[in-house]
């Protein structure tokens, strides 16, 4: 495994040299830092919808309170609560009723300030794979591999396509195969068929191949 | 890819997830622990009086205004300005020409090389293969210089070797036609399309 991730690392870094020696030598590192980004920016997530999400909560919320005090500037009537209103219910707070509907709404607030710091603070890795097939840059999204896994499997030993699924995430090619009744799975077989078809694509990530059979349905003898 | 500051994004994630937080634990603890609310009385009320104390000594001479209103109000209209701005930038980053050489490079002047050349030559070529559902091909500035990305969606059961090496020979055959060699990465998809579209191989 680590044999594969240093060759592909070696392919990828030769290609970036390669294409840009037309133009001249200084720009190599500065293509390879490029395409370091791209890889890093193409397998995680932006943040941009939860990104904006918070903000427009964010301006509407401000957007109110300034309105408000905006009316109070011009002794208007508040839309909702004056801000002077507003400072005597939350100096009151602790008393305030229905409690039950307060700390509902506080609880949904606090639970929505921590879905955008888990947002914030994990990678968001998406379910891509990069591969080094011919040194080109190809980013693969996981659902790809799995159908292609799953047909080169189905080809090559006869088991019917629809009998064999396969799932990839980021470090597990998981395999489960339906078998006919009666019918022994070839284990040992299918295994060896991923890892060369694997080959063929170079993962740049390391990944480990599970292969289970499937419990036979009842009835489903026909 | 485009050219959103995800530092930005995360950062501004960050921030309001912890307001929010904050705000939403401290109503909560206000009622759930005694000791909490006796602070809360005496902090809000101490801080209502020093409100109140300091709008009295900044009141604009002759108005009801005080500059600790309007000084307020001019904080809240500047984050929300910040934050619309924030919004506004998210995106963007990619280009229309492809090649762009300086005037004096060439003795025919300036060349442009449009990003739909490289596009339409591309896509024409995909078209005709019976594997391919869809493709896409863009340019983005990385780092100020042009790099193109080329965004397939095969049908399902698709090898994506067999893609990676189509494309790579017509992105060989693109770069002799422009005489540029503009690095490029590939990107295989899937999709509704992918999953409901008839599978190739049936056919065979």
């Amino acid at each position: 495994m680590s044999t594969r991730t240093s060759t592909s690392t070696s392919t990828s870094t030769s290609t970036s040299t390669s294409t840009s020696t037309s133009t001249s030598t200084s720009t190599s590192t500065s293509t390879s830092t490029a395409f370091r980004r791209i890889v890093r920016r193409e397998t995680h997530s932006p943040r941009s919808v939860a990104m904006a999400s918070a903000v427009v909560l964010a301006v509407v919320a401000l957007a109110y309170v300034g309105t408000e005090i905006v009316l109070s500037l011009f002794s208007q009537p508040g839309l909702l609560l004056s801000p002077a209103a507003a400072g005597t219910w939350l100096s009151g707070l602790p008393d305030q009723q229905p409690a039950w509907a307060i700390i509902t709404v506080a609880l949904l607030l606090a639970l929505l300030g921590v879905v955008f710091i888990v947002l914030a603070l994990t990678p968001g890795r998406l379910p891509k794979h990069q591969l080094t097939r011919t040194g080109r840059v190809v980013l693969v999204d996981n659902a790809v591999i799995a159908a292609a896994l799953a047909q080169h499997v189905s080809d090559h030993t006869g088991i019917a396509r629809d009998r064999v699924t396969v799932g990839v995430s980021g470090r597990v090619v998981d395999v489960v195969v339906t078998p006919d009744a009666g019918v022994p799975v070839p284990n040992e077989r299918i295994r060896e068929l991923i890892a060369a078809e694997l080959d063929v694509y170079q993962l740049v990530r390391p990944i480990k191949t599970r292969v289970r059979t499937a419990q036979q349905r009842e009835g489903a003898l026909a | 890819m485009n050219d959103t500051n995800r530092f930005v994004n995360r950062t501004l994630l960050l921030l309001i997830g912890l307001v929010f937080l904050a705000i939403g634990a401290g109503v909560v603890a206000v009622f759930a622990w005694p000791a909490a609310a006796d602070w809360w009385s005496a902090a809000s009320t101490s801080a209502r009086a020093w409100v109140d104390d300091a709008t009295r000594q900044t009141l604009i001479a002759g108005s009801t205004l005080s500059w600790g209103a309007a000084g307020s109000l001019a904080a809240i209209a500047l984050i929300i300005v910040l934050l619309i701005i924030a919004l506004a930038r998210l995106g963007g980053g990619h280009t229309r020409s492809l090649v762009r050489t300086g005037g004096q490079d060439s003795p025919a002047g300036r060349i442009i090389i449009d990003t739909s050349f490289a596009s339409d030559a591309l896509r024409a070529s995909l078209d005709h293969r019976p594997e391919i559902l869809s493709s896409r091909v863009s340019v983005v500035n990385v780092r100020r210089a042009p790099m193109m990305h080329l965004s397939v969606t095969p049908r399902q059961n698709t090898s994506p070797g067999e893609i990676i090496d189509d494309v790579d020979h017509l992105l060989d055959n693109l770069a002799a036609l422009t005489g540029a060699d503009i690095p490029s990465y590939l990107s295989i998809h899937t999709g509704l399309r992918s999953k409901l579209a008839r599978d190739q191989r049936r056919i065979a």
